[in-house]
């Protein structure tokens, strides 16, 4: 099967009016991702591709039986639209925008956590599961195809970059999720990891970190204290970035030696963890585990 | 964004928070002057972006106007971590009895604000975090209840009630800056008993500046570092200056950090890097004005994945650039996706050959670095 995804999606498209949504929403409903409503206040009552819209995500909940949402909403309005979505009982929230305040990202993640509800990003392309032909967000869904791998990420075109070199070697995936770029995030690569290791079709579990932060490690302590027992191979981007500045994502920045690369191969050394020193080396690592289990 | 200490200080003066008397000086004449006003010791403290002025010997006491004239000359014409001494602030001298660190900050792993005090004042609380961990109080706050007063019982019960109210004010100006870091290092108790906030940092989160109109004013006033990046940042790119001769053109964080790597291993320095949201032909035209007006470059290597945007028009947008601006710089492009034949054919009538594995658009760009001299 896959994780945070299955057939049972209901999905909700918060923006739904806007070119872009419009423009993903098409592509996810090509892909096969069941969409039941799409929001936008003001435009109650109208259609994007055959799919309702409702001025509030309550509305669209208690019509359409709706239980995930995507938020194509711009990065100031995030707030607002992720905290409609918890208080309506949606169950998984994917915030795709980039440059969310971060002060915003703790309330929405602090809310999420009160409300039981998977948070995905901000700053994120989505995830994508192709057993279940389920896609939330704008991953090109032509570079991925289904098999035993789970993919977690920080990146959006890193990993199309990598995963494309997997599906072409044959190597499938059951779900791969872009956790976000940000510094903070509502579902980490711990969480992920957990989530892997719980399902029973994922075999082999794929990182593509970077420099900055600290989910890298607390992977590396989860599966060193045994909590992990499927392989897990690693790739981490930045080896060279320098100190103190910011490379591109708001979370990938080393600061006063935290968050290094160094840390992070030291971390995954000690958890016996196969990390790529190039991307080209991601598809063999992983053959090499998979032919394992 | 980081204010200056002036600018925090004067925040943290409409909070109430005691900050010692001073003002700003831009000149040698300003300095002495303003000393002359204090009528007592002053000390010159530069303001700057940078951090580690005191250990750069760029911080100056002084006991006259004369004093204060000769030691900001010499100050001005000073430089640390290559950023120029522009403005100083000239302050009284404070009369010191303890030395504090309070500050309020994002906790990063367990994603919420945490307050933390310490009785090592004017040391980095890294240090302090490295030889006596267990002296630092840290409280993590749930951000949507905000602190209990109780919680700081044992910073009030150590440093003094007012202390444990100034951390509290701290809090609040964290979360209607909505900063990513308030400290006051050192927190000073004075001879008499006051408590001064000697020193002042705050960090805003530059992607909430947009509803804090007296920060976008505060902004203004600090010099534009790098007017590229800046200009990049206005259209939600990032430009980053690098040391090497190889400009970098992609679109992703995480993929244009793995270029930078593959590159560095290939035995190649990257000038720069500019990374792009998905973009299209008139995306890359304006990418490539502005990398031809950011810094000279042996070659530039441009790496477009178009899952969702397409070849063709990505190529046909810098076909449009180079018959508005012919350069002599080789360009390589690495470029797959929707549309990569169309694209790539386009590229071959400019005469530029494209390539379809990174490793191998890497590899000649370094190739083509190392036979070039500018």
């Amino acid at each position: 099967m896959s994780v945070l995804v299955d057939s049972d999606i209901r999905l909700l498209v918060q923006g739904i009016t806007g070119s872009a949504a419009q423009h993903h929403t098409k592509l996810m409903l090509e892909y096969g991702t069941r969409i039941v409503a799409g929001v936008r206040p003001g435009a109650g009552g109208q259609n994007v591709h055959g799919v309702p819209v409702f001025d509030t995500v309550a509305d669209s909940v208690e019509a359409t039986a709706a239980n995930a949402a995507i938020l194509f909403v711009p990065a100031r309005a995030m707030k607002a639209a992720a905290f409609e979505a918890l208080d309506a009982g949606i169950r998984l929230v994917v915030m795709v925008s980039e440059h969310v305040p971060v002060h915003d990202t703790m309330e929405i993640v602090a809310g999420a956590e009160i409300a039981g509800t998977d948070l995905i990003g901000p700053n994120t392309p989505g995830l994508i599961a192709p057993p279940a032909r389920c896609k939330i967000g704008f991953v090109p869904s032509q570079y991925y195809m289904p098999g035993p791998v789970g993919v977690a990420s920080r990146s959006g075109t890193l990993t199309y970059e990598i995963v494309s070199r997997l599906t072409l070697a044959s190597i499938g995936q059951t779900t791969c999720v872009g956790v976000g770029g940000d510094a903070i995030v509502g579902t980490t690569f711990a969480k992920m990891i957990k989530l892997f290791e719980a399902d029973p079709e994922t075999e082999a579990i794929l990182l593509i970190g970077e420099v900055g932060g600290s989910m890298e490690e607390e992977v590396a302590d989860l599966v060193a204290r045994g909590d992990i027992t499927k392989p897990v191979v690693a790739y981490i981007a930045g080896r060279t970035a320098p100190e103190g500045k910011r490379m591109g994502h708001a979370g990938a920045i080393v600061a006063s030696g935290r968050g290094s690369i160094k840390s992070k191969l030291a971390a995954f050394d000690a958890a016996s963890i196969p990390v790529a020193a190039v991307p080209a080396e991601v598809v063999p690592l992983l053959r090499k585990q998979l032919d394992r289990t | 964004m980081k204010l200056r200490e002036y600018q925090a200080k004067s925040v943290f003066s409409d909070y109430g928070i005691a900050i010692p008397r001073g003002r700003i000086a831009k000149t040698p004449e300003e300095a002495a002057d303003a000393a002359r006003k204090l009528g007592k010791a002053a000390v010159l403290k530069p303001q700057l972006g940078v951090k580690g002025r005191g250990k750069a010997g760029g911080i100056a006491f002084t006991n006259s106007p004369d004093e204060a004239f000769e030691q900001s000359m010499r100050l001005f014409g000073m430089s640390i971590k290559g950023e120029r001494i522009r403005t100083l602030l000239v302050e009284e001298k404070l009369f010191i009895s303890d030395e504090w660190y309070i500050a309020v900050t994002i906790d990063y792993a367990k994603r919420c604000p945490v307050m933390i005090a310490s009785l090592e004042g004017g040391v980095e609380i890294e240090e302090t975090a490295r030889h006596r961990p267990e002296s630092i109080f840290k409280l993590p706050v749930n951000i949507l209840k905000g602190p209990a007063s109780k919680d700081l019982a044992p910073v009030a019960s150590q440093m003094g009630e007012d202390t444990a109210r100034c951390l509290e004010t701290l809090y609040r100006i964290f979360r209607e800056y909505e900063c990513e870091l308030v400290e006051i290092n050192p927190l000073v108790r004075t001879a008499e008993g006051s408590l001064i906030a000697a020193d002042a940092v705050l960090n805003v989160n530059e992607e909430a500046l947009f509803r804090h109109e007296n920060l976008i004013a505060l902004k203004k006033q600090i010099p534009v570092e790098d007017p590229i990046a800046e200009e990049a940042a206005q259209k939600s790119w990032t430009y980053i200056d690098l040391e090497g001769n190889i400009g970098v053109l992609s679109s992703g964080a995480g993929l244009t950090m793995a270029i930078l790597d593959l590159m560095h291993r290939a035995g190649g320095t990257p000038a720069n890097f500019l990374d792009t949201a998905q973009i299209d032909d008139e995306g890359i035209y304006e990418a490539f004005d502005l990398l031809s007006r950011a810094k000279p470059m042996r070659v530039l290597l441009v790496n477009m994945f178009a899952g969702l945007n397409r070849c063709d028009e990505l190529a046909m947008g810098i076909k449009r650039y180079l018959a508005d601006h012919p350069t002599d710089t080789p360009i390589v492009v690495r470029m797959i996706g929707n549309l990569e034949e169309e694209g790539h054919q386009i590229l071959k009538g400019l005469g530029i050959l494209p390539f379809k594995k990174l490793e191998d658009a890497i590899q000649r760009a370094v190739e083509l670095s190392q036979k070039r001299k500018t």
